[in-house]
């Protein structure tokens, strides 16, 4: 119960950690004030007790998958933010001016959003299995060190990015917020799958047991990258778009940019 | 990153939390494999003493009658019972743990209580995991071939792992509980560890602005010496350089105010020896020259006043002194001028005493008249009031003249500035350096000042709030 507690907590932690602490090292490079912090963390909590509290009936929506799809529309939400945030990050990169209110704005979203699901999630973990006395320590103990692998880790890479120049820090972060995101793009066509409102298919590649998902480093990467041992070919599919759209719309930037600059460097004829 | 000790306290946590976490879990899994295997040996010993056990009975029992097997099952006591009843064995049969059967030739001759009738495993030398009774159970099947019989034991596995794991938690819970103690110890040692820096910050802190003493290097850690002979070099440096700055404004302000004096003689004597009346041009010309001299004879006096009253400079000698009291003296002295442009001096208000020195209040008074009498226009009013409360007093100097723009408050504080520029309308000797002076001696006086608009004269209001326990 141990191992299963701390794979499930720290699957959950880990994810909005390094998400907590990527956003909050950039946002420190862009210059913001730390109040979207607190905000964005007590929504969060209050959003995780809420959901929780109110899953029951959120899972008779849509014919019984009401979680399902609530999680999935949570991630693609955080998935098109985190697009948006990407994209004012690249904007911020380029020396353009770029207003803080609505970063500050998606970046409570972001956060508010992760944690109610990842909090919900451990919360409904906690109250179905520590009903059993037999299991009520090791599931604790479980859930301590799960959750405190994950916040130790974000807390290293936040001190690892904030240390960091701020043009390799937003470099870092923007390649890291994308890996994210794709990951998040994975996620939700999994819940979608398992909602049957995706078909199901059989799994292009099984790497279980060269780097199982229950371990430690399997989850590190599955919070990171999105890392599925048997992902299907729809699920690899919508995590490759799910990394061209983001970079596709930087390029396209890159190109306007430079567009831009070579028609204002040009020598104006008399 | 703000603080070096909160910085180090959560990285070191951090780095040791996961470290020790992660072998913890490494730990974990190792001893619940290990816990594995000494159950499964358990499991065996048991089915080999069975083995023991029931062979010798059986040889026994088959040398005196060779068809008889072991223990007739059909008669009550082929079962081992524990003296439950048939109502509480229900309740009792999920927390059975141990299992077992011993068979021969597919019959079975001894079961457990909770065992079933059917054989439990394969015939099959060795461990296997089964099924039965709606639980997992670890099975462990020995052939005796001398007694020619088959012993089975099992265990629950969810009993075992709950058992393991109980065992194994007993290790790794205080490697949890002790991570809150490990954080405020290194919080403690860190800050301990960091207090040399702490005490070089709050020894360069307390450091009043006159005071160019070198630090004691005697104390200081390895690190911080660089640091502190750094700052030692730089304090040296620093006093030689007041040092010279003091002595050039001072000897230079000296030097200039001589030869300005003889200028301003000769000037006096030149202006009665030509008759200036008869030349227009060469009149014009020697006032232009006797306002230059003034007013490079009023640059020369205020350089020295700003020199005599910086912080660095200035030496306190701070007394009890009546503001009011200097307040008259500098009007008495002052009194001349502004009967020149027939203004109206009013002195308002009551006597009220602070801490601070004579010679720069009289300096910080006379230059606030001085701006007062310059800019405000023939006839016009300038009022003088000073008030007091239970914590300040406060010098209020108003004037009727044309006022300041607010968004030009704040310059008027800086060193050479001049409302307008050189494009100044009064027409007055001027160098900008009054206010300067002003702000100076205020914060001497660690007084605050505020500009504004007079609500009685419509022009400026300067205000100087001093506290009443003043600088000591």
């Amino acid at each position: 119960m141990l191992l299963s507690s701390v794979i499930i907590v720290l699957r959950e932690v880990l994810e909005a950690a390094l998400l907590f602490s990527v956003l909050i090292a950039l946002s420190k490079q862009m210059g913001l004030n730390s109040r979207w912090i607190i905000w964005s963390l007590l929504l969060g909590v209050l959003g995780a007790f809420t959901y929780g509290m109110n899953i029951n009936n959120v899972s008779e929506w849509f014919d019984g998958v009401g979680q399902e799809v609530s999680n999935a529309l949570m991630q693609l939400t955080i998935y098109f933010m985190l697009v948006v945030f990407m994209l004012m990050l690249y904007h911020f990169s380029c020396k353009q001016k770029v207003s803080k209110f609505p970063l500050s704005l998606i970046m409570i979203m972001i956060i508010l959003l992760a944690i109610t699901r990842e909090g919900a999630e451990i919360i409904l973990y906690f109250f179905s299995v520590t009903h059993s006395q037999n299991y009520y320590m090791a599931v604790l103990v479980g859930m301590t060190i799960g959750a405190s692998i994950g916040i130790s880790i974000g807390i290293l890479f936040y001190y690892l990015l904030s240390n960091l120049k701020p043009e390799r820090s937003i470099f870092i972060g923007l390649v890291l917020l994308l890996l994210v995101s794709a990951g998040m793009i994975s996620q939700a066509s999994l819940l979608l799958i398992q909602a049957d409102w995706l078909p199901s298919q059989l799994p292009l590649w099984d790497t279980s047991e060269l780097l199982s998902e229950k371990s430690v480093t399997g989850q590190l990467l599955y919070a990171l990258l999105g890392y599925e041992a048997t992902p299907t070919a729809i699920q690899a599919g919508l995590y490759l778009l799910g990394l061209i759209f983001p970079i596709s719309i930087i390029m396209g930037l890159k190109f306007t940019y430079t567009r831009k600059k070579i028609l204002s460097d040009r020598p104006t004829k008399q | 990153m703000k603080s070096i000790r909160f910085f180090l306290s959560i990285v070191i946590l951090s780095t040791i939390t996961l470290m020790a976490f992660l072998s913890a879990l490494n730990g974990y899994r190792d001893s619940m494999t290990k816990a594995e295997q000494l159950f499964d040996s358990e499991l065996m010993d048991k089915a080999h003493l069975l083995s023991i056990v029931f062979s010798a009975l059986h040889i026994k029992n088959k040398s005196l009658n060779t068809d008889v097997s072991l223990i007739d099952l059909e008669s009550e006591s082929g079962k081992i019972d524990n003296g439950l009843t048939d109502e509480t064995r229900g309740e009792d049969f999920n927390d059975h743990f141990f299992a077992f059967q011993i068979w021969q030739n597919d019959q079975l001759l001894l079961r457990s209580l909770h065992a079933p009738e059917t054989a439990i495993s394969q015939f099959k030398q060795g461990f296997q995991d089964i099924n039965f009774f709606n639980h997992r159970w670890r099975a462990y099947s020995y052939y005796n071939q001398r007694s020619n019989l088959w012993i089975i034991t099992t265990e629950r596995k969810d009993i075992r792992y709950v058992l393991a794991e109980n065992i194994v938690l007993e290790t790794i819970l205080p490697v949890v509980i002790m991570l809150p103690f490990l954080g405020i110890l290194i919080w403690s040692i860190i800050t301990y560890g960091l207090s040399p820096l702490r005490t070089l910050a709050k020894e360069l802190g307390s450091k009043r602005a006159d005071d160019l003493t070198p630090l004691a290097i005697d104390k200081q850690p390895v690190e911080l010496i660089q640091v502190v002979n750094s700052t030692n070099d730089l304090l040296k440096r620093l006093k030689a350089s007041f040092f010279r700055e003091k002595r050039f404004a001072s000897d230079a302000a000296h030097e200039l105010r001589t030869p300005i004096s003889a200028i301003k003689v000769h000037l006096h004597n030149l202006s009665h020896l030509i008759p200036l009346p008869e030349l227009p041009s060469a009149k014009n010309s020697f006032l232009q020259l006797q306002s230059s001299v003034d007013r490079m004879g009023h640059l020369v006096e205020q350089i020295l006043n700003l020199n005599r009253t910086s912080a660095e400079q200035y030496v306190t000698r701070f007394t009890e002194l009546d503001i009011y009291n200097i307040a008259q003296d500098v009007i008495v002295k002052e009194y001349a001028h502004f009967e020149e442009k027939q203004l109206k001096i009013a002195l308002e208000g009551e006597h009220c005493h602070i801490n601070g020195e004579q010679f720069a209040l009289e300096i910080l008074l006379q230059n606030l008249l001085t701006n007062a009498c310059k800019y405000t226009p023939e006839g016009g009013s300038v009022l003088v009031n000073i008030s007091s409360d239970d914590n300040n007093v406060y010098l209020n100097v108003e004037d009727s003249g044309p006022g300041v723009p607010e968004d030009q408050y704040e310059r008027l504080f800086d060193r050479f500035y001049r409302l307008n520029g050189d494009c100044h309308t009064s027409g007055t000797i001027g160098c900008g350096l009054g206010l300067a002076i002003v702000q100076q001696i205020v914060e001497l006086h660690h007084a605050k000042i505020s500009l504004g608009q007079s609500s009685f004269l419509n022009g400026l209001l300067v205000r100087v709030i001093f506290p009443k326990e003043g600088a000591k």
